[in-house]
C-alpha cells in the first residue's frame, strides 16, 4: 500500500500531519488529518475561581481569543445563575463585532485572497498576500490594515486590552464606555460598513465575474452534503454572542434548535484511534462514518454553515448579500431557493469565504446598531451574582465554528471539571472529508497529479479556516505542508513541499 | 477620515496616522504563551528585564501601564511588552519603532534545551517565503515586508533573543528547569542590546 504523508507544520498553531493511502490499485482508500492536540488544560483548570475562566481561556488560542473570553464569561455566568443586564450583554456583543470585523478581513485578505485574487493556478511565487496587494494596490493594502486597527480599537475600548480582553465577568463587565467612546465605535462601524461593502464588491467582480472561479466553487471536489449548525435569535437570524444553536439538515429542512444548557442532547464526540481528537457528531442522527447525507450525523460549523442554519441576516445589507448569495448559488446548485429562505441550502464549500463577507458586513453593521444604542453608555454593565454556583454551560460563534464552554463548580465557585468544543473541532470529520475528497480528485491508479495536489488539498482544509493548536510561538517558522510519496512497500519515493 | 456626502472615506493621512514613529524608542517584547510551559519563556526573559529596570539598576524612572511597561529617560524610552502574537499583528505592534527586540522559545532540535542565542530576524529562515505560515496568519518576515510595501514605519531590522526549548504541547504556568535556568542570560543578552544601542 502507498502512504502520502502531508504534514502542515504551522508557526502560530501547532501541528498537524496528513496521511493518505493508497488501496491496491493505486487509488485513495483513506486520508487522516492528524492533529496534536494540546494536553491537560482541564487539570490545569481544575481548583481555580471559575470567574478567572475568560481570562485563562483567552490564552488557550492565538487566533480568537475573544471567542474564549466570550464563552466563557457566558459560561461563568451561567455557573452563578446570574443575568447580565442588557447594557452588559450589548457591550460583549459589541466588542465581539469588533473581533468579528478583524478577524473576517484578515482572513479573506491574507489567508482567502490568494487563492481567489490570484488565482489557484497562479505561481506559487506570486500566490500570497504580498502578491494580492500588489494585484489590487497599496490603497487596498492600507485599508485592510486600518480596518484590523479598527477592530483592535473596538476590543481594547470594551474589554481593556487590545486582542486578549479581560473586562467581562459573571453577571456583566468590569466598565462600561462613555457617549463618547460610543460615538467613536460608531463612527469606526461606518467606515467599518463601507469597507465590507468594498470587500464584497472586489469578490463580485473578481471571482464572481470570472466563470472558472464559480464552477471551482460549486466543483464536486469541494462539495460535501452534510448537517450544519449556528447560533440564530429569536427571529432565526444569524447572531453571534446569543441565541439557540439552530440544527438543519442537507436538504436545509432545520430539526430543531438547542439552548446551551441542552447541547449535550445534541452533540456526541466520536473517538477514533489515530488521532487524540474528538469527532464531534449530531447525537440524533448518529455516527455512520465520515460520510455525506441524511444519514450521516456529520456536520459543519463555519460562517456557510450559520447562513445554512439561519433564515437571514438581521441587518438590512447584510440581508440583501444574503438573498444575493442564495439566489446566485442554489440555482447555480440546480435547487429550489424562495425569498422566505425555505429549503435553500449551499453546499460548495468554498462558497464560504462569500459567506465570510456577508458576516463581516452583518458584523459592521452590528458594530453601528450597537454603538448607537440609546443603553450602550449607561452604567447598568453589571449584576452582582447573589446565588450559589454551581454548573453552567456557554456557547457563543467563533469565527471558526461554534464554540462550547461547560464548568463545573463547588459551592464555592471553584472548578471540578471543564469541558470545551472549541469551533473548529466541530469541522474535523468535514475536514477530514474534505481533504480526503481533493486528494481522491488527483490521484488516481496509482497516478499523483503532484501538480496542484497540494494546492487543492490546501484549499480544502483552508475554507473551514481551521484552528487546531493554540498559541505556541516558538521560532523558526517551520514548513506548513509536506507531502511524502511512499510506494507500495512503504518507502518513501517522492516529497513534495510548499508553503501555504 | 473626511465625510464626503455622508460617506466616510479613508484618506492616505489616515492611514500614516497611526503609525507615529517613536524615534528615540526601544520596543522589548517578550512573545509566547505563559500557559503552555516553555512557551512562555519569552514573558518570563521580558519580565526579567522589567525588574532589573524597575529596581533602578540603570536609574531610570518608570512608568507602568498594564502589563505593558514604559522605562524613561530623558534621551530616550524603552516599551517591553509581553503578547501572544505573530505574524501581522506582530508587525503592527512595531509600528513606528526603529528598534526592536523579540524574546521568544526556539525549537531547532539542534542545540541543547535551554541554550540562549542573540540573533537577526532575517538569520531565521522564513520558510514561509511570502506565504502564509499558519492557516490564519503570515510570518513575521512577510508582514513586516507588507508593512514596509504600504509605507509603515517599521524597523529596518529586529533582533531574536532565543531560549531552545522543547516543543510545548502540555498546560503549565511553569517552566521546565533547563529553560528556566535560562532567563537570566537571556535578559542579560537584551539589556546588553540596548546597552549597545545606547538606551542604557
Amino acid at each position: 500500500m502507498q502512504r502520502i504523508t502531508i504534514d502542515p507544520i504551522t508557526r502560530l498553531e501547532g501541528h498537524g500531519k496528513i496521511e493518505i493511502f493508497l488501496n491496491e490499485e493505486g487509488d485513495v482508500a483513506n486520508t487522516y488529518f492528524q492533529i496534536p492536540e494540546l494536553r491537560g488544560f482541564e487539570r490545569f483548570c481544575v481548583g481555580r475561581p471559575v470567574e478567572e475562566m475568560p481570562l485563562l481561556t483567552n490564552r488557550i488560542c492565538g487566533v480568537c481569543p475573544e471567542a474564549h473570553h466570550m464563552a466563557a464569561a457566558k459560561a461563568a455566568d451561567a455557573v452563578y445563575h446570574v443575568d447580565p443586564p442588557p447594557t452588559a450583554k450589548k457591550l460583549r456583543e459589541l466588542l465581539y463585532s469588533g473581533f468579528y470585523f478583524t478577524d473576517h478581513t484578515t482572513h479573506f485578505y491574507a489567508l482567502a485572497g490568494p487563492d481567489f485574487v490570484m488565482g489557484p493556478d497562479a505561481p506559487v511565487a506570486q500566490r500570497n498576500i504580498l502578491g494580492v496587494i500588489h494585484k489590487v494596490g497599496l490603497e487596498i493594502g492600507g485599508k485592510v490594515i486600518q480596518a484590523r486597527k479598527y477592530g483592535h480599537h473596538i476590543v481594547e475600548i470594551i474589554g481593556g486590552r487590545k486582542v486578549h480582553p479581560c473586562t467581562s465577568i459573571p453577571g456583566g463587565l468590569t466598565k462600561g464606555i462613555t457617549q463618547e467612546q460610543a460615538a467613536e465605535i460608531a463612527e469606526m462601524g461606518r467606515w467599518a460598513i463601507e469597507f465590507a461593502q468594498f470587500s464584497l464588491k472586489l469578490f463580485n467582480d473578481i471571482v464572481l465575474g470570472n466563470k472558472a472561479y464559480v464552477d471551482l466553487i460549486l466543483g464536486d471536489v469541494y462539495t460535501h452534503r452534510t448537517y450544519y449548525i449556528g447560533t440564530v435569535d429569536e427571529n432565526n437570524k444569524v447572531n453571534f454572542y446569543d441565541g439557540k444553536v439552530s440544527v438543519v439538515d442537507p436538504d436545509g429542512n432545520r430539526i430543531g434548535k438547542y439552548a446551551a444548557h441542552e447541547y449535550t442532547d445534541w452533540i456526541a464526540e466520536r473517538v477514533e484511534p489515530w488521532t487524540y481528537l474528538k469527532f464531534p457528531y449530531l447525537k440524533k442522527i448518529g455516527w455512520k462514518g465520515f460520510v455525506d447525507g441524511k444519514d450521516s450525523g456529520v456536520y459543519c460549523a463555519t460562517p456557510l454553515s450559520r447562513l445554512n442554519a439561519a433564515d437571514g441576516m438581521a441587518t438590512p445589507r447584510a440581508q440583501e448579500e444574503y438573498e444575493k448569495f442564495y439566489a446566485t448559488l442554489v440555482q447555480e446548485e440546480g435547487e429550489r431557493y424562495t425569498s422566505t429562505g425555505k429549503t435553500k441550502v449551499v453546499h460548495a464549500r468554498l462558497a464560504t469565504h462569500w459567506a465570510r463577507l456577508i458576516e463581516l458586513l452583518y458584523a459592521a453593521e452590528r458594530i453601528v446598531e450597537l454603538a448607537t444604542d440609546p443603553e450602550i453608555a449607561s452604567d447598568k454593565f453589571h449584576a452582582i451574582p447573589t446565588e450559589k454556583p454551581t454548573e453552567g454551560v456557554g456557547i457563543v460563534e467563533a469565527p471558526r465554528g461554534t464554540l462550547t464552554h461547560h464548568y463545573w463548580t463547588d459551592e464555592r465557585g471553584v472548578l471540578t471539571r471543564v469541558n470545551l468544543i472549541v469551533g473548529t473541532t466541530n469541522n474535523y470529520a468535514p475536514i477530514q472529508m474534505s481533504t480526503q475528497k481533493a486528494a481522491q480528485s488527483l490521484i488516481t491508479k496509482g497516478k499523483v497529479v503532484t501538480e496542484g495536489l497540494l494546492n487543492m488539498i490546501e484549499m480544502a482544509f483552508r475554507a473551514y479556516d481551521p484552528c487546531f493548536g493554540c498559541a505556541t510561538h516558538s521560532l523558526p517558522g517551520q514548513m506548513p505542508l509536506e507531502v511524502t510519496i511512499r510506494d507500495a512497500q512503504g518507502e518513501s519515493i517522492a516529497v513534495l513541499r510548499q508553503y501555504c | 477620515m473626511t465625510e464626503d456626502e455622508g460617506r466616510t472615506t479613508i484618506t492616505q493621512d489616515d492611514r500614516l496616522s497611526s503609525l507615529v514613529p517613536h524615534p528615540s524608542s526601544a520596543l522589548v517584547i517578550g512573545l509566547g504563551n505563559p500557559i503552555l510551559g516553555d512557551d512562555g519563556v519569552g514573558w518570563r526573559v521580558a519580565e526579567e528585564v522589567k525588574q532589573r529596570l524597575r529596581n533602578a539598576e540603570c536609574g531610570m524612572q518608570i512608568a507602568d501601564c498594564s502589563d505593558q511597561s514604559k522605562i524613561k529617560n530623558p534621551q530616550s524610552e524603552i516599551d517591553i511588552d509581553c503578547v501572544s502574537l505573530g505574524g501581522l499583528g506582530l508587525m503592527e505592534r512595531m509600528l513606528g519603532y526603529d528598534h526592536v527586540i523579540l524574546i521568544d522559545a526556539m525549537t531547532t532540535g539542534q542545540r541543547p534545551v535551554g541554550s540562549v542565542m542573540r540573533l537577526a530576524l532575517e538569520d531565521l529562515p522564513d520558510l514561509s517565503a511570502g506565504h502564509t505560515a499558519s492557516a490564519h496568519d503570515t510570518s513575521l518576515p512577510t508582514a513586516l515586508q507588507v508593512g514596509r510595501a504600504m509605507g509603515a514605519h517599521l524597523p529596518d531590522r529586529v533582533m531574536v533573543v532565543a531560549v531552545e526549548t522543547e516543543s510545548a504541547y502540555d498546560f503549565s504556568e511553569a517552566l521546565t528547569p533547563p529553560v528556566a535556568v535560562a532567563v537570566p542570560h537571556a535578559a542579560d543578552l537584551v539589556i546588553q542590546a540596548l546597552r549597545e544601542r545606547a538606551f542604557l
